[in-house]
Parts: C-alpha cells; sequence; structure tokens
C-alpha cells in the first residue's frame, strides 16, 4: 500500500468491515442445493498441495473414498458463505467414507488461518494452498467456488458452480449414497 | 367456458413461464448501494452498485496499491449475479456478448484479460493479481439448471452517475435468450 497514512488505513478497514457486514445483512443471492451429475464421468485430474501443516497432500491417496474438491478463497463472499456447511457436512459424514479437501485459491497460510476464526464452524478437514491457481485450469474451474465430488474410484461423479448449503440433505444423501 | 379457460391460461402462464419479469430495484440501507434485478426464462440476473470506497478497501486488502487499483474502482463496477434456477437446460454465455448502451447508444466495455494486462503494466503483485481476476465475473460459464452460478466484479468503464442499458445474452439448447436492465446507475 503506497498510501500510508494510518488514517486512511483505518478508514479502508471501517469500510471493509461495514461491506461485509451490508453484504451479509443485504444483497446475498440464497445459497443453492442441488449438486449436477456429470453425464460422462472422467478420472479426476491431478490435486497436489501442500495443506497448512506444509504436508504434501494428494488426491490419488483418498481412492477408496468419496472426495469433495472446493475451489474456494477468503475474499469470495459465497466461498465464506458455504464454508460453515461444508463443516458440518464434515462432521456428519466422516464415517461415510467421505473427505473434504478444499484448496484456496492464490492466498498465503496466515490469511487463511485468521479468516478461519470467523466461520462457525471453523473447518476441521484439510485445507490446501494452490499459490499459482494452476488448479483451475486442470479442472476447468471458471468462478469461485466451484466444487466436485469424486467418487471412490477417482472420478468426477458431481459437480456444483457457484455457493451451496452443503450439509442440507439433498446434498448429503447424494454423497453418502457415491460412498456405499 | 372457453373464456373462462381462455382467462386461465392467460393467468397461469407467466407462472410456469415468466417470459420477462419485472425489473426490480432496491438500495442497501447501510452502504446506500443501489441493486437492479430481473428474471428470464427461469435466469435470474442482477447488478448491485459496488461503490469506489468499497473496492479500494476490497482490493487494498488484496495487495494492490490504491493508485494501482484506482482506474478499476472508478470505473462504474457491480457484483453481478446470473443464477440458473429454472431454465430447461444448460445455460451457457460468453460475457464479450452482452452489451451496454447510453441513450441507445452501444458503449464498449473492457474484458477481464485487459483490466489484468493493464493492472500487470502498473506492477501490481501476483497474490493481487490472482484475486483480481478470480474476483471478476467469469468471462464464460455454463450453468446446469437448479441453481448453479456465480457472483463477480463488473465493470462497465462509464463514469460516475452515468444512467445506462444492460444486456446478458445467453444461449440454451441452440436458442438466444437476452435479458436487459434499463435505467441502471454508475455509483456517485
Amino acid at each position: 500500500m503506497q498510501s500510508k497514512s494510518p488514517a486512511r488505513a483505518l478508514q479502508i478497514l471501517l469500510l471493509c468491515f461495514l461491506w461485509a457486514s451490508a453484504l451479509q445483512a443485504q444483497d446475498l443471492p440464497p445459497l443453492t442445493h442441488k449438486l449436477t451429475p456429470i453425464r460422462t464421468p472422467s478420472v479426476a485430474p491431478d490435486l497436489i498441495f501442500h495443506n497448512m501443516d506444509e504436508e504434501k497432500v494428494d488426491l490419488k491417496d483418498y481412492r477408496g473414498k468419496v472426495v469433495v474438491v472446493n475451489f474456494w478463497a477468503t475474499w469470495c463472499p459465497p466461498c465464506r458463505r458455504e464454508m460453515g456447511s461444508m463443516e458440518r457436512l464434515y462432521q456428519a459424514t466422516r464415517d461415510s467414507n467421505v473427505e473434504i479437501l478444499a484448496v484456496n485459491i492464490g492466498e498465503d497460510l496466515d490469511t487463511v488461518f485468521s479468516f478461519l476464526g470467523t466461520v462457525e464452524p471453523s473447518p476441521t478437514f484439510p485445507l490446501l494452498f494452490d499459490t499459482d491457481a494452476v488448479s483451475m485450469k486442470q479442472w476447468k474451474v471458471k468462478g469461485l467456488p466451484t466444487t466436485y465430488i469424486v467418487d471412490s474410484e477417482g472420478r468426477l461423479a458431481y459437480r456444483a458452480i457457484g455457493g451451496r448449503e452443503f450439509d442440507h440433505p439433498a446434498i448429503r444423501k447424494a454423497i453418502t449414497a457415491l460412498g456405499q | 367456458m372457453r373464456s373462462l379457460l381462455t382467462a386461465a391460461v392467460i393467468c397461469v402462464l407467466p407462472v410456469f413461464y415468466p417470459v420477462q419479469a419485472q425489473q426490480l430495484q432496491s438500495v442497501n440501507d447501510v452502504t446506500g448501494a443501489r441493486s437492479w434485478s430481473r428474471t428470464h426464462a427461469g435466469v435470474y440476473f442482477s447488478l448491485t452498485q459496488i461503490l469506489p470506497e468499497q473496492g479500494d478497501a476490497f482490493y487494498v486488502n488484496r495487495g494492490f496499491s490504491l493508485e494501482q487499483i484506482r482506474p478499476f474502482t472508478t470505473s462504474c463496477v457491480y457484483m453481478t449475479v446470473l443464477r440458473n434456477d429454472s431454465a430447461p437446460g444448460i445455460v451457457h454465455f460468453v460475457r464479450g456478448n452482452w452489451s451496454i448502451s447510453v441513450d441507445g447508444e452501444p458503449r464498449e466495455f473492457k474484458t477481464v484479460d485487459q483490466w489484468v494486462k493493464k493492472l500487470t503494466a502498473a506492477e501490481a503483485g501476483k497474490p493481487a493479481l490472482i484475486a483480481f481476476r478470480w474476483a471478476q465475473f467469469p468471462p464464460e460459464q455454463e450453468y446446469e439448471p437448479g441453481g448453479d452460478w456465480n457472483q463477480g466484479m463488473l465493470s462497465v468503464g462509464l463514469p460516475a452517475g452515468q444512467v445506462f442499458d444492460i444486456t446478458a445474452r445467453w444461449d440454451l439448447r441452440g436458442q438466444s435468450f437476452e435479458a436487459t436492465l434499463t435505467g441502471v446507475e454508475c455509483a456517485k
């Protein structure tokens, strides 16, 4: 930031807070709750990134499980809104062979860590870091958030473009059915 | 009896197929930002003003300097939503086919790539540029019915206070559709 005035910085932070609050209160389109079946399931593209503990995570290691792969960023309003429902889905399906990998696009660990405290319930599933946004092209993501459901054989089974209520019964049912 | 049936069909038809529903407008009580929206053929389209100070706050927090981002945030920017609620198939759009007009005269507006090039030339950092690129409304997308949607920023490149019309266009099973928001105003 080249404009270093503390008053200006405070003003911007305050505006940011007010804007976020206002967006929470109004103007927000509803999160939807339908997953689109992928008509000709293909093998999921590679997905190898570091997690918050800076350990390498590879989607291939989850073969045998149903994996929800979510592409998101902290600055993306629908991504923020759906994160809590994803954690509720995670808690409800942990015994149903379901895993969630949320791939953050372009941000660093500190930014994501600060964001986690604002989510209720706070995510406990693995968060991965695609700092160069390379996965967007590989996974044909054109906007955030985008979510794919990968079946236990590593194929793309469902897709969702835009924010979802992931703990909605319809979504939960579709995902758990894949794991059975 | 026949006229009764005809009247019933006329009354019920818009419920199942809203040809060009009424344009709605609202004002955010907190920010004063104005919104315009319309649902056409099962597709919801809306624009909400992003005030220049709001845009500054968002992008400065993403790593831009005010000097770098001001040309964008003062270019009449909207939070744009397109959502396939109930169209009978996949909605596909290319943002390059959308148009704006002022008093009936067409106006050009910059693409996302043009903005990214401009900000790259202004030596914005990589994380800031990634956030900018992915915060924009997608240049092209496909939405399945039942709720696929995006929310992103759209700059129309007009001065503060300018009133204009914007037409979103999409295709569905080879047929073209469009929805126009009229009398949209750039934030002052």
